[in-house]
């Protein structure tokens, strides 16, 4: 008859030893497709790299701009290599998954199938993001020529509200792809808007017209407009 | 009523039965100009009377389908001859109404043009705009004989201009021009041109009428085209060049945009002939030079000056990403200048320009970004320009405008140096 001590730590050891030792070849599997992960995604990262660079990517960011918004952000890294970077963390993840598949855990399986099923929407998300800041400074940029060509004081506010306009409707996209208040954020996003232009409206046209002139002419009316016209032919 | 055999008009580009060659063809192209056109007409036919009589010639309005009578006005109209002393016809004047087809657009309706002097073998042409109102016969004379009888290629126009008028060929395409392809072309935009027929099939053969050059940079491609070439270009003197304002709600970002970004890509064209170019030179002028005294006009120098103020401000960290540090630091402080201390400087203006092309060259940010935030320090430069000359008579604001040339050439090598770094 086994003594209280072994009933109480000898043989809930033995069965941890013994459960250690099953788990042993699965764990050195998964750690070896996670190293083959590693490498292969340190040379998918060069690769992508060498490809961006072959085809001038950078050239083309700086013309979009991109590149300039990188460095307002303090990223020194340059849009290839940024992309090479996300590839290696991507495939990095991927094969950190696959290594927990293989060490076969019934808990970490159910969270990685509802992380593997979830991940599209965030994959999504992510480009609706990108595409959405990238429209953004384009449009934020081409409102702002716009504006300063005709005499707008307010050109630097209208350029950041047209960006920012632009930036909002991609992440109020971009959460509705991945199912975060699908529907409360349309609807306070809806809401808001809404809310914002009638309550503009309500104030400059009724509450206060005379503050509103006074505050339209001081804003937006162009300098010397009053003045007599150029005569000047430029071609 | 009999329909005037002397005209014909055409669905396309067809040419009169009767006749397979001519000596002198012009141009008329057109949209909606029945106010104007109708002078032009008679002053096209009354100039190949007096001046070409005996010559075999014709002339094309290329009309972009117009719907105020433009090419009933066209078809009707004829010189008094008798008000000019003239008698009979000797030779024989055609005219030909066709509608021009592809791109709506100037260059289009020169395509056409181009197009008809080939079949007819014209040997020589001219193009004059349809809203002219100071055109004469001597126009004709001055911008075909040249090529008639003196074997130029290319005819270029020289007017009588207020010296506030047409500021950006004066302070841009000009002096650009002239320093890029060492020719002296006081108005490489000017609309009015002499051609032989040789040029004009020459253009023809170029593969550009789907591009811009079809819709609105003609004028300064036809010349660019042929200084480029090596064709023999001079210039003629027209006198007063007076004509419907174009588009008086025209958006002088978008002009510059058209007109500047117009020379950038020829830049891109030509880019090995205009780096092996240094200096420039005169070209022969035709025509008897005069000038006349100046009309007081209203320039609102305060107001340019504060836009170019708001452009610093507002674009400084665009500039940032292509102007280089002197000319950033140059803005910045030119931006705090008084109205009486405002002087934007030629060597600064030069280099504005250029570091304006490199960028459009490089591609750093899209070009129509870059062109058109040109538009303040343009206004800077001009209000500068204003302030220097307001009590200078032409002659003046001519050599100082050939000072700006100069300091053009002078910077050229910093061009040619990071055009292929």
């Amino acid at each position: 008859m086994n003594s209280p001590i072994d009933n109480i730590i000898i043989e809930p050891l033995r069965e941890v030893i013994r459960k250690l030792v099953a788990f042993l070849p699965s764990l050195l599997t998964g750690l070896v497709v996670f190293a083959a992960g590693l490498l292969l995604a340190w040379l998918i990262k060069l690769l992508v790299i060498r490809i961006l660079k072959l085809f001038k990517l950078d050239a083309a960011f700086s013309r979009t701009g991109v590149t300039e918004a990188l460095q307002k952000m303090t990223v020194k890294d340059t849009p290839a290599k940024l992309i090479g970077r996300t590839f290696y963390w991507l495939v990095t993840v991927i094969f950190f998954i696959l290594a927990l598949k293989v060490m076969k855990v019934p808990v970490i399986d159910k969270l990685l199938e509802s992380l593997l099923l979830f991940l599209p929407n965030i994959f999504v998300a992510l480009i609706i993001v990108t595409l959405g800041w990238l429209l953004g400074n384009f449009l934020g940029r081409a409102a702002l020529i716009a504006s300063v060509n005709s005499g707008v004081k307010i050109a630097g506010q209208i350029s950041r509200a047209v960006k920012g306009l632009v930036l909002v409707f991609a992440f109020v996209m971009a959460f509705e792809q991945v199912g975060i208040g699908r529907h409360t954020l349309v609807a306070a996003f809806a809401i808001a808007f809404g809310g914002a232009v009638l309550a503009l409206a309500l104030a400059f046209g009724l509450g206060g017209k005379d503050l509103a002139r006074t505050f339209l002419e001081k804003r937006f009316k162009k300098d010397g407009e009053d003045a007599k016209p150029d005569d000047l032919k430029h071609i | 009523m009999a329909q005037d055999p002397s005209v014909a008009v055409a669905s396309g580009p067809t040419v009169f039965a009767d006749l397979d060659e001519v000596d002198i063809l012009i141009g008329i192209p057109s949209y909606n100009n029945a106010k104007t056109i109708g002078h032009v007409v008679r002053a096209v036919e009354a100039g190949l009377t007096k001046y070409f009589p005996g010559r075999r010639s014709v002339l094309v309005n290329s009309d972009g389908g117009s719907t105020d009578g433009t090419t009933d006005v066209v078809r009707e109209a004829s010189a008094d001859l008798d008000s000019i002393m003239l008698e009979n016809r000797v030779g024989g004047f055609r005219k030909l109404v066709t509608p021009y087809h592809g791109v709506p657009g100037k260059g289009s309706a020169f395509r056409t043009v181009f197009e008809i002097a080939r079949q007819l073998k014209a040997k020589a042409c001219a193009v004059v705009d349809s809203d002219l109102r100071s055109i004469t016969p001597e126009w004709i004379e001055l911008l075909v004989k040249p090529v008639l009888e003196e074997g130029y290629d290319y005819v270029s126009p020289c007017y009588m201009r207020h010296k506030y008028d047409g500021t950006i060929t004066n302070s841009i395409v000009y002096p650009l021009t002239r320093s890029l392809y060492g020719k002296r072309i006081r108005q490489p935009i000017g609309g009015d041109f002499g051609f032989s027929g040789g040029l004009a099939s020459f253009y023809l053969e170029k593969d550009v009428w789907d591009s811009d050059v079809a819709r609105f940079g003609i004028d300064i491609w036809m010349t660019t085209t042929a200084l480029a070439n090596g064709f023999k270009i001079c210039q003629a003197f027209l006198g007063a060049k007076i004509h419907d304002a174009k588009d008086p709600g025209a958006d002088l970002s978008a002009m510059l945009h058209q007109v500047v970004g117009s020379v950038f890509d020829l830049m891109e064209e030509y880019a090995a002939v205009w780096q092996a170019v240094k200096g420039s030179e005169p070209v022969e002028t035709y025509g008897f030079i005069y000038s006349v005294g100046l009309e007081p006009i209203n320039v609102n120098v305060d107001r340019m000056i504060e836009m170019f103020r708001l452009g610093v401000k507002d674009l400084g960290p665009f500039y940032r990403t292509f102007l280089p540090p002197d000319i950033l630091s140059f803005l910045a402080d030119l931006a705090r200048a008084d109205r009486k201390d405002f002087a934007y400087a030629d060597a600064a203006w030069v280099r504005t320009v250029l570091s304006f092309a490199l960028a459009s060259h490089r591609k750093a940010v899209r070009r129509e970004h870059i062109i058109k935030s040109l538009t303040p320090l343009y206004l800077g430069m001009i209000a500068s320009f204003v302030i220097e000359t307001w009590d200078s008579a032409a002659g003046a604001v001519e050599r100082r405008l050939e000072d700006l040339c100069l300091a053009f050439e002078r910077e050229k090598s910093y061009l040619v140096e990071r055009w292929n770094p």
